[in-house]
């Protein structure tokens, strides 16, 4: 509070504050400087010199400076500066070399007062005494710096940097003797104003120029200085050596650099080229500008804080010929804007997560006292405005977790355990992706038994929808006659299941399900080695009145009461179905609503377990079978007839985000569905497919789908950009023709150096002598020998 | 169940955003501190940084890694103006014993006139092709013409926004009836207009077209993310505003296919969720798009979930340091953590608040 005082009472009542505004000039500035009183700047240039008045609405001209016909060289500015103590005093530097002095008090127009043309080459830069009046320094390219006493005609002393160019001079703010100079080099100089003949300290500051330097406005002994290399640092003088405590990186070379009044951490910097920004940093957060001031068009050449106790109203010139003052409270704030938060899902679910600390701590806190949401807002907001905020400064810092989804595809019945988020971290882990790709078989048996695989694949991996879609599919593409009668069984029994068990049709009579059970009773022990594990069907069907409830009953059932229902429901287990999972078997009874039921052939029992694994089924009775179970459709249907539902239930698949079902569809059913589908679409499911296969490094699954597609897009997928450069083995030429048989040498290419045959399929060389063979061959010989078998005499390597 | 795995990310202030490997083995960081941390999973399933290097001179808001086929690239981008390809050097250095690995730069993006805030690689099928998107609302599409050589990129389309860009996202499909489209977003806060809008190529005109803007969202957008298409016809896109939202996008057939123009679009709201109750940073969709994820300045993740009526639900919740939400959450060792700098996180926090608006910026002494 007592800096707030004092403030107010140097400033007055009026004359702090003020509003973003700003005003052309007729040239680009170079410099710019405020009186002591903070009304009135000063703007210079190489073509203005200029006096503007600071009003409330907006900048006026007070004085032109620049008199005369013809201006000379001496109006050139390069700096400027205006007298913190007289405030009739300024002086510039010129770019020919001349130091002039003004004196506002002049009663003619032209106020030059002094010329000192002692610099031979530009002068980069002026600075006042800040408390003496006639002291003047200044800092010229030629090397030197020099220091007038404005009652003399002559400048005092000179110093010699002994070094490059100096681009900048800064009395100390508290050491009356001191001033520190910063040069084109990269050196920092200390010089005692009494002691001409050499420096009192020296040290390089940057790599590159160091165009300025600035004086931290308090005692602390700290000066900042910017440079070439884009950074701004901050050294504490006040010791031996001079101490780096703080390094700001800016994105382009820093130009000028000035404390913020009142403001212990607070730096204001702009650019000397790219970058027209001005940016205020807490040199405490070195990353992210602490404010960005974004108005100016072109380079900023000038900036300064319009009073030395105000740090709300920066005030800065710029080439694009305007002068700008900036209020603090328009400032845009990059850290605001700044993302605190990064998420991203990994492939196998994991969930990697960074958020600022105070973020997911205030989030703690919350959680502990839910009587306050949002965990920040629950003080007044002035309860944090303490006098000195920016001495408060929390380090900002994230925290980086990876949420790992835990519980596989298999362990269905834990991932319930854990209630909602278990069962959404059981779908979000993507082990049965991996475990269903790696175990589909997609050729190479009866398509019967593909299915029936596939079915067992899905139903072992917790996926009974998955499952019966296969078991229908099977029924409904598969042809009676030409089944076996076990695998006909089979189909009766896993078509049936599922459908019973899923569907629970409205229509079902008690008196079927009775029948049906009792039957299946009969038929437990005989059953046992069928695909389908007898027990759980029969617990499936006990359970299926209480599955009805839900899949039928209420659609808007809330997923707690569905997951807390099957908890209790432990026999259900196996059957756990998501609930959108059951979709589009719904689906497709809708689709089936005309499908002939033949009542009479439900209602005779004549099908029983036992009959039908010792008699071998004849078409009529397969019938039966698929009839008890309330199949809906006839089974002599042409496969055509089903192919519009097919290609719904695929595509429907695909858009649950199951590519791979639809993929392995399209495989297995090949040519019975392929004409339903367009050839845009398939293309798209199978790059779709691919792409996850590889994504999971399932090189071989992948291979095999592009084998099996029959897109020509797809199938020339493994054919790109792949050359196989073939050297004879024996005769160690290239191998130019087609085929295996080396036309030099006329021996085959490929022989197993072991067994002496023709290798097909894996075959497996030394990359030294290039003999090889079977792969196990290979292995066995290389597990007790060294030598290559041909007798080369090569030390052949297997690992 | 999640694990939360904390990791000691060691940054010297905030990361801006996390990213995995096409294989989800590897993850790379970004931070304001200016430099990217490449982290790799070992067997044991830790998170080891293998990486750790000074990228850019400003914040650096994002990274993403290119498409495996392409060789170990990362892309960055940052306050500093500029965007970067890296790539990983596999040599025979000391460096890979220790479990260390040399990135090294192999391009400079420097077209941008303000901060790059975000950078994205296209979709494998279309090449090596990356975009960014600045501040000053201009979409930039570079690509590399030879995948072999990724210091040669050439600016191939740049598209004006007219509105401030945070973020950007291609649409992951592969399929041919589906023209190369991306989404891009905005924090502008000053006008009231759709901030999301999304760009189609268009093979006639060889350009981006802006196909459509989602006037609905009005708010400053922070995130946007198509999800994984999978062989859908339609396209989904999560954007993360004051809320949660996640949108439909059906191409519509054309009657004729020599219609040039883009393609129109059906846009169906599927969800919005202002559970978060503050500003949503982040939304990331899981690989087969089936799971969502948000992240929000209630430092909680949520996960949502659609169930087969097209009903989405929250149905998880994950604080970032691993508590459980609905249950006990106050640990011993998180209370002592907060309660040593209680006013100091106290007051992080009204600044994170202020994000929203200017108005509240002022209340900020500072």
């Amino acid at each position: 509070m007592e800096k707030m005082t004092r403030v107010s009472t140097v400033l007055g009542s009026a004359s702090v504050g003020g509003k973003t505004m700003f005003c052309h000039l007729d040239a680009p500035a170079n410099a710019i400087s405020v009186c002591r009183d903070a009304a009135q700047v000063v703007v210079a240039g190489r073509n203005i010199f200029k006096i503007y008045a600071l009003e409330e609405e907006g900048f006026t001209e007070r004085l032109n400076l620049r008199v005369g016909r013809k201006p000379s060289l001496n109006f050139s500015c390069a700096d400027v500066m205006w007298h913190q103590v007289d405030e009739n005093l300024l002086a510039t530097a010129a770019t020919n070399g001349a130091v002039v002095t003004w004196n506002l008090g002049r009663p003619c127009r032209n106020k030059q007062e002094q010329l000192f043309t002692e610099h031979k080459r530009t002068v980069n830069k002026v600075c006042f005494h800040p408390t003496e009046v006639h002291m003047l320094l200044s800092g010229s390219q030629d090397g030197f710096m020099k220091c007038f006493d404005l009652r003399k005609k002559e400048s005092v002393s000179t110093f010699s940097g002994q070094s490059e160019s100096v681009r900048d001079v800064q009395f100390s703010m508290k050491d009356y003797f001191t001033f520190a100079a910063s040069f084109e080099n990269g050196n920092v100089q200390l010089w005692d104003i009494r002691r001409p003949d050499r420096y009192e300290r020296m040290f390089t500051a940057h790599t590159g120029p160091v165009f300025c330097c600035d004086w931290h406005p308090d005692d602390r002994g700290w000066l900042a200085t910017g440079g070439r290399d884009k950074m701004v640092k901050v050294w504490d003088m006040s010791t031996n050596r001079a101490k780096e405590v703080y390094c700001v990186q800016t994105i382009a070379s820093v130009a000028r650099v000035k404390w913020r009044p009142e403001r212990k951490h607070h730096l204001a910097t702009c650019s000397m080229m790219v970058d027209h920004n001005i940016y205020v940093w807490d040199v405490r957060r070195p990353y992210i500008p602490f404010a960005t001031f974004e108005e100016h068009k072109d380079v900023t050449t000038g900036i300064v804080w319009r009073h030395q106790h105000d740090p709300q109203v920066l005030l800065s010139g710029s080439k694009d010929s305007t002068l700008y003052q900036h209020a603090f409270k328009d400032a845009s704030r990059p850290v605001d804007r700044a993302n605190p938060e990064g998420l991203c899902f990994g492939l196998l679910g994991d969930l990697a997560f960074a958020a600022k600390e105070s973020l997911v701590a205030g989030g703690a806190e919350a959680g502990r006292k839910p009587g306050y949401p949002g965990g920040d807002r629950r003080y007044p907001i002035f309860f944090f405005k303490k006098p000195d905020v920016t001495e408060q400064f929390a380090q900002v810092a994230s925290v980086l977790s990876v949420f790992e989804a835990l519980g596989g595809g298999g362990g269905g019945v834990c991932g319930i355990g854990g209630g909602v988020a278990g069962g959404v971290a059981a779908g979000s882990r993507m082990d049965w992706f991996v475990e269903t790709a790696r175990l589909y078989l997609l050729s190479g048996k009866p398509f019967a038994e593909l299915c029936d695989h596939n079915a067992k694949v899905a139903k072992q991996l917790n996926r009974p929808q998955v499952s019966t879609t296969w078991t229908m599919l099977r029924i409904m593409f598969s042809e009676p006659a030409h089944l076996s009668s076990s695998a006909n069984h089979n189909m009766g029994k896993l078509g049936t299941l599922p459908l019973l068990n899923s569907f629970n049709m409205k229509d079902l009579s008690s008196g079927l399900n009775e029948r049906n059970k009792e039957s299946r009773q009969d038929n437990i022990h005989s059953l046992e080695t069928n695909i389908n594990n007898n027990d759980v069907d029969n617990e499936e069907t006990e359970g299926s009145e209480g599955q009805a409830e839900y899949v039928f009953g209420d659609a808007e059932l809330d997923d707690d009461d569905l997951y807390s229902m099957e908890h209790d429901n432990q026999t259900e287990e196996p059957e756990y179905t998501l609930p959108q999972e059951a979709f589009p078997l719904r689906h497709e009874i809708m689709e089936q609503p005309s499908a002939p039921e033949p009542p009479e052939k439900a209602e005779s029992p004549h099908v029983s377990g036992s009959e039908a694994e010792s008699a071998c089924l004849t078409p009529s009775e397969s019938v039966s079978l698929i009839s008890v179970s309330q199949l809906l459709f006839p089974p002599h249907l042409p496969p055509a007839f089903f192919g519009p539902v097919v290609k719904e239930m695929l595509a429907h698949y695909a858009e649950q985000g199951d590519v791979q079902m639809a993929v392995s569809v399209l495989i297995v059913l090949g040519e019975r569905i392929r004409k339903e589908i367009d050839d845009l679409t398939q293309e798209h499911w199978y790059t779709s497919y691919i792409d996850l296969l590889q994504r999971f490094e399932l090189w071989n699954v992948s291979n095999e789908v592009i084998k099996l597609s029959t897109c020509a897009a797809i199938g020339c997928l493994n054919q790109t950009s792949t050359t196989l450069h073939i050297n004879c083995s024996n005769c160690k030429r290239p191998m130019n023709n087609r085929g295996w048989i080396c036309d030099r040498c006329h021996q085959c290419a490929s022989v197993c150096a072991v067994c002496h045959h023709v290798v097909r399929g894996l075959f497996v060389w030394c990359q030294g002598c290039g003999h090889g063979g079977h792969l196990e061959h290979m292995r066995s010989w290389l597990r007790d020998n060294t030598h290559c078998p041909t007798g080369c005499g090569h030390l052949c390597e297997y690992t | 169940m999640f694990v939360a795995r904390s990791i000691a990310a060691d940054h010297k202030d905030l990361i801006h955003d996390v990213s995995y490997d096409f294989h989800g083995r590897r993850m790379a960081t970004c931070s304001s501190d200016q430099s990217v941390k490449v982290w790799d999973k070992s067997d044991d399933g830790e998170w080891h940084c293998t990486a750790s290097w000074k990228t850019h001179s400003g914040s650096v808001w994002r990274v993403t890694w290119a498409h495996p086929e392409f060789g170990q690239v990362l892309a960055s981008c940052s306050f500093d103006r500029t965007a970067a390809v890296w790539e990983e050097i596999v040599g025979e250095s000391n460096d890979k014993q220790r479990g260390l690995s040399h990135w090294i730069k192999r391009t400079t993006l420097v077209d941008s006139r303000t901060s790059v805030t975000d950078v994205k690689f296209a979709p494998k099928h279309m090449g090596l092709m990356l975009a960014t998107c600045s501040a000053d609302g201009v979409v930039r599409i570079y690509e590399a013409p030879d995948v072999m050589n990724l210091s040669q990129w050439s600016l191939q389309h740049e598209i004006s926004c007219k509105l401030s860009c945070s973020c950007i996202s291609w649409n992951p499909s592969s399929s041919r009836a589906h023209p190369p489209m991306f989404a891009v977003g905005s924090d502008d806060n000053v006008t009231y207009t759709g901030k999301v809008q999304i760009f189609e190529y268009n093979e006639n005109t060889r350009k981006y077209a802006k196909a459509e803007t989602l006037m609905t969202v009005t708010d400053p957008v922070h995130d946007v993310a198509f999800a994984p298409n999978l062989g859908r016809s339609f396209h989904v896109l999560a954007i993360a505003t004051k809320d949660v939202r996640i949108f439909k996008l059906v191409p519509l057939r054309r009657e004729t296919a020599t219609t040039s123009g883009p393609t129109k679009f059906e846009v169906q709201v599927m969800a919005q969720f202002d559970n978060h109750n503050s500003q949503v940073w982040r939304v990331s969709w899981n690989i087969t798009s089936t799971l969502l994820a948000s992240s929000g300045d209630d430092g909680c993740v949520r996960l949502w979930k659609a169930n087969y009526m097209d009903n989405w639900k929250c149905t998880g919740i994950l604080r970032g340091d691993g508590t459980p939400v609905n249950g006990t959450s106050g640990q011993p060792g998180a209370a002592s953590a907060t309660g040593t700098s209680g006013t100091l996180v106290s007051q992080a926090a009204v600044a994170g608040a202020v994000s929203a608006g200017r108005a509240k910026a002022q209340l900020m002494p500072g």
